[in-house]
């Protein structure tokens, strides 16, 4: 007997939300086809290679899946925050700076084994730490946390960039960091391709979170917080301890995304020039959340679903012959009209809350 | 009742099932006479909503008959109602708040429409004076009521359907309110006045009809009607509206205020100096209009709202600005006034909302802060069982309750923790008379066991029934405190008007 509103309650909303994802999806595509056809190239083979590459063969799917490794994080992050009644924004920035953390860590002079550990341990703490920034402004002096994370994103930028150029960078090869000991990275799952072990990772973080938010007095409080503050007061909450806990956890979920990324993804096993192995995975994570309904369990297929399209457009740009710059777009686009209802759903919800 | 009075609307034997199988209605009869002013009483859930959603083509009915001037009508929706002048004030609101009164009461009209009287004369006519150019959002609730009875009546009704009209509306309001209807009548308007307040409909209406679960209990001519008599109707045993209290005992002192100075949210003082004590075995209650300064009183006293100056003193301890879960393990309960905002939370579910606030004691958890459901489950079937909250199961949201079950979760859960001091705000309002009677006789019953309570209500009724002691706030200030004895309901209505107690000649 499980407390809160039943899974089965849930299958029409389930079904809804399937529904809706499928109609923004046609949007989406609807509008980047027209995108396309203007730019002079073929809308159908490009979603042919789109969607091949994403899920058409057993590639494909292996690496949708990796690029759902990291947005399972994320987008547990921020669901977190919402169920918190927050608006952080901010595991964009602290995957970077855990990415930092598992760089550093491979800087050090350690016993082979002991480098896993120090990854993961110096890349959270560094994001736990940027987050807590955000959190204790938040509760010391009412900083709206969607400002703070914003600013806290860029610095994380700039701090990153500034080290991979110029502190940890590889003689052999200045595009990038010094790489990370092989006994410090994580195993691949499925050889020769991009799929590794840090799935399970994600997925017990998140099944651990799913229990944590509804089966515990934690978890409790956090919603308890997000739905009504002034009844979660009435219960005597304290609303600055469980705010705080929101953030270092959501700096947790972020930190093992970005420090998974750089010792799990093949083959660079680095931080690249302008941190493009890393950028975006944090806001992705947002729309994953959204698709996902902020719901832990439904962050697992929404993760997929946006891994997917992120593995679709590589193929689209190789095969269809669609520039990089215009594959983006579609992919702005189909990934904006895709969190739209989510989007509006929390701006009512909140409305709603005052 | 004259014999030549001409009947109105006759409805008989009607039945509504609904698709879910909720049979509301069962064969229900009723005449209601042209010119009078026909009270339906019930509880929450009786089915007088049912009832006239199906008079004004709302909704359908599964069986009976329905005849209004001697006509046998069948309206395929509430547009054919209107048409032969049958107009319904809905139980929640249904004005666009951005809109003025005027552009409400025009938005909506068919475009063939043609008055009958022009606005102008109908208020002159009615005496309904209402701000025309004021929005909505700005006007209080019973403005916007007498704002939806304009738009009725323009639209040409002659029989009008109030769906528990009052709810919202403070005494002043109701007031004057009802010299509004009596005014219709004497225009020969024939109105429907629903309700489950025992005294307004005693008040305003010449025949009444009870509704029970869905059926006629009763139906008689006001005149004849006493207050036990239709409580007995509508709950269906003898109902004891005048609670038996015996004599108190008070004991020791357990919660000392001492000149309390507290703020509303927008910075003025809503508390200025307000000093008292409430002892062991006491009721301790605080009358007065409300808005005069008791809510943020008692939020201060419960560690909701910062004290600017004074004590406050619980069990000896000086708990001034304490934190609420302090007071919480002291001893203290607090059935908050907005049970809607503050005492729930209503998308979180019943059996959530059971442990709100007790969420972290032991008994409800396994090792790693983890809820021990089973544990959790038997509380809330006990709060359940024991308040009687009808719910259709322990994991439906809060918000689907009715406000009455609502407020026994709220009750059911502060009760469960056996304080020694219930601060209890605005404990019964809008519930029926069961559940009225209930929550009462709890509050008695803590302080017959020797426990304190502080009761806040804005019901004269409820705080001279139920308090040993009482105190009358009017800006913010106490205009005396006293023995319920020693003091009558019109002495406490002139303090509430704010006079002093030495001004009205009690020392
Ligand atoms: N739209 C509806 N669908 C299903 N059941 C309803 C609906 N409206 C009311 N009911 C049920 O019908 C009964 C009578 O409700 P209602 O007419 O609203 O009572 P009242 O107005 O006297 O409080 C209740 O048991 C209520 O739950
Ligand atoms: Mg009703």
């Amino acid at each position: 007997m499980s407390l809160q509103l039943k899974l089965g309650e849930r299958y029409k909303e389930i079904l809804f939300s399937i529904s809706e994802v499928a109609l923004a999806t046609l949007i989406g595509i609807g509008i980047s086809a027209i995108l396309i056809k203007a730019g002079g190239y073929s809308p159908t083979s490009a979603f042919f290679y789109l969607f091949k590459g994403a899920f058409g063969n057993l590639y494909g799917l292996y690496t949708s899946l990796s690029y759902s490794t990291p947005l399972m994080l994320t987008g547990l992050a921020f669901a977190l925050s919402v169920r918190a009644g927050l608006f952080n924004i901010g595991a964009e920035g602290q995957v970077y700076i855990a990415a930092l953390g598992a760089i550093i860590a491979a800087s050090l002079a350690l016993p082979s084994y002991l480098y896993l550990l120090a990854e993961f341990a110096i890349g959270i703490g560094l994001a736990v730490m940027w987050s807590l920034f955000a959190g204790i402004l938040k509760v010391w002096k009412g900083v709206n946390e969607v400002v703070s994370t914003i600013m806290l994103n860029w610095i994380a930028y700039w701090v990153t960039e500034y080290s991979r150029s110029n502190i940890f960078y590889d003689p052999l090869s200045p595009d990038r960091t010094i790489r990370i000991p092989i006994t410090g990275r994580l195993p691949i799952l499925v050889e020769n391709t991009q799929l590794y072990s840090g799935i399970f990772i994600s997925l017990i973080v998140v099944i651990v979170t799913y229990v944590i938010l509804w089966k515990t007095a934690l978890g409790y409080e956090i919603r308890a917080v997000g739905l009504s503050p002034s009844a979660s007061k009435y219960a005597g909450i304290k609303y600055s301890l469980v705010a705080l806990e929101a953030f270092a956890l959501s700096g947790l979920f972020a930190g093992i995304a970005g420090v998974m990324e750089t010792i799990g993804r093949p083959p660079t096993y680095a931080i690249v020039t302008s941190l493009t192995n890393l950028v975006n995975l944090g806001f992705n994570g947002i729309t994953v959340s959204l698709i996902g309904r902020n719901n832990p369990i439904g962050i697992i297929p929404a993760s997929i679903f946006i891994g997917g399209l992120m593995a679709g457009a590589t193929s689209m740009q190789i095969f269809a012959g669609v520039p990089l710059e215009m594959v983006q777009a579609v992919q702005g686009i189909i990934v904006m009209v895709l969190a739209l209802p989510g989007i509006i759903r929390l701006i009512k919800s909140k409305i709603r809350r005052r | 009742m004259p014999p030549e009075k001409e009947v109105a609307i006759e409805m008989v034997n009607i039945s509504k099932v609904y698709p879910d199988g909720v049979l509301a209605l069962d064969k229900v009869s009723l005449t209601i006479y042209k010119g009078e002013i026909h009270g339906i009483l019930g509880e929450n859930g009786a089915g007088k909503t049912t009832l006239m959603r199906i008079l004004y083509g709302n909704i359908k009915p599964t069986g009976g008959k329905i005849k209004v001037f001697g006509k046998e009508v069948s309206f395929g929706s509430s547009k054919d109602a209107i048409k032969i002048g049958i107009g319904m004030v809905h139980q929640h609101p249904s004005l666009v708040p951005v809109f003025t009164a005027l552009e409400n009461i025009y938005l909506g009209l068919p475009s063939n429409f043609k008055e009958q009287v022009s606005l102008k004369e109908l208020i002159e006519r009615t005496g309904i004076k209402v701000p025309l150019e004021e929005r909505i959002e700005d006007v209080s609730l019973g403005i916007a009521q007498k704002v939806e009875i304009l738009k009725v009546l323009y639209r040409g009704a002659e029989i009008l359907i109030l769906d528990e009209p009052t709810t919202n509306m403070t005494v002043e309001e109701v007031k004057e309110f009802f010299s509004t209807l009596r005014n219709l009548k004497k225009m020969g308007k024939t109105i429907i006045f629903i309700s489950h307040k025992l005294k307004e409909v005693l008040d305003i209406t010449d025949n009444i009809t009870v509704l029970r679960r869905g059926k006629v209990s009763g139906s008689l001519p006001t005149s004849q009607a006493t207050p036990e008599e239709l409580a007995k109707l509508m709950v269906g045993r003898e109902v004891f509206l005048k609670l038996e209290k015996q004599g108190s005992r008070p004991g020791e002192k357990i919660l000392r205020v001492e000149d309390l100075w507290v703020k509303r949210n927008d910075g003025s003082w809503a508390v200025k100096g307000v000093s008292f004590e409430v002892r062991y075995g006491e009721i301790f209650g605080i009358a007065g209009v409300e808005g005069n300064g008791q809510s943020e009183l008692i939020e201060a006293i419960t560690g909701l709202r910062r004290a600017e100056r004074g004590k406050v003193f619980f069990k000896g301890e000086n708990v001034t600005n304490a934190h609420p879960l302090k007071l919480y393990t002291m001893g203290l309960a607090h059935i908050p006034e907005d049970r809607q905002k503050t005492g729930l939370i209503l998308d979180m579910s019943v059996a959530e909302n059971s442990i709100l606030g007790i969420h972290r004691k032991r008994d409800f958890l396994r090792p790693m802060m983890i809820f021990n459901e089973n544990k959790i489950k038997e509380h809330v079937e006990r709060l359940i069982q024991q308040y009687e909250i009808v719910v259709s199961k322990i994991n439906a949201p809060a918000r689907s309750l009715s406000g009455g079950n609502q407020q026994k979760v709220v009750v059911g859960r502060e009760f469960s923790k056996t304080p020694d001091l219930i601060i209890a705000s605005q404990p019964t309002r809008g519930l029926d008379v069961g559940a009225t009677e209930y929550i009462r006789s709890l509050l008695l019953k803590m302080r017959n066991n020797g426990k304190a309570v502080l009761l806040m209500s804005s019901d004269i009724d409820e705080v001279m029934g139920l308090s040993d002691r009482v105190a009358v706030i009017y800006e913010g200030e106490f205009m005396g405190i006293s023995e319920t004895s020693s003091v009558s309901e019109k002495e406490i209505g002139m303090m509430m008007g704010g006079y002093k107690m030495g001004e009205i000649g009690i020392k």
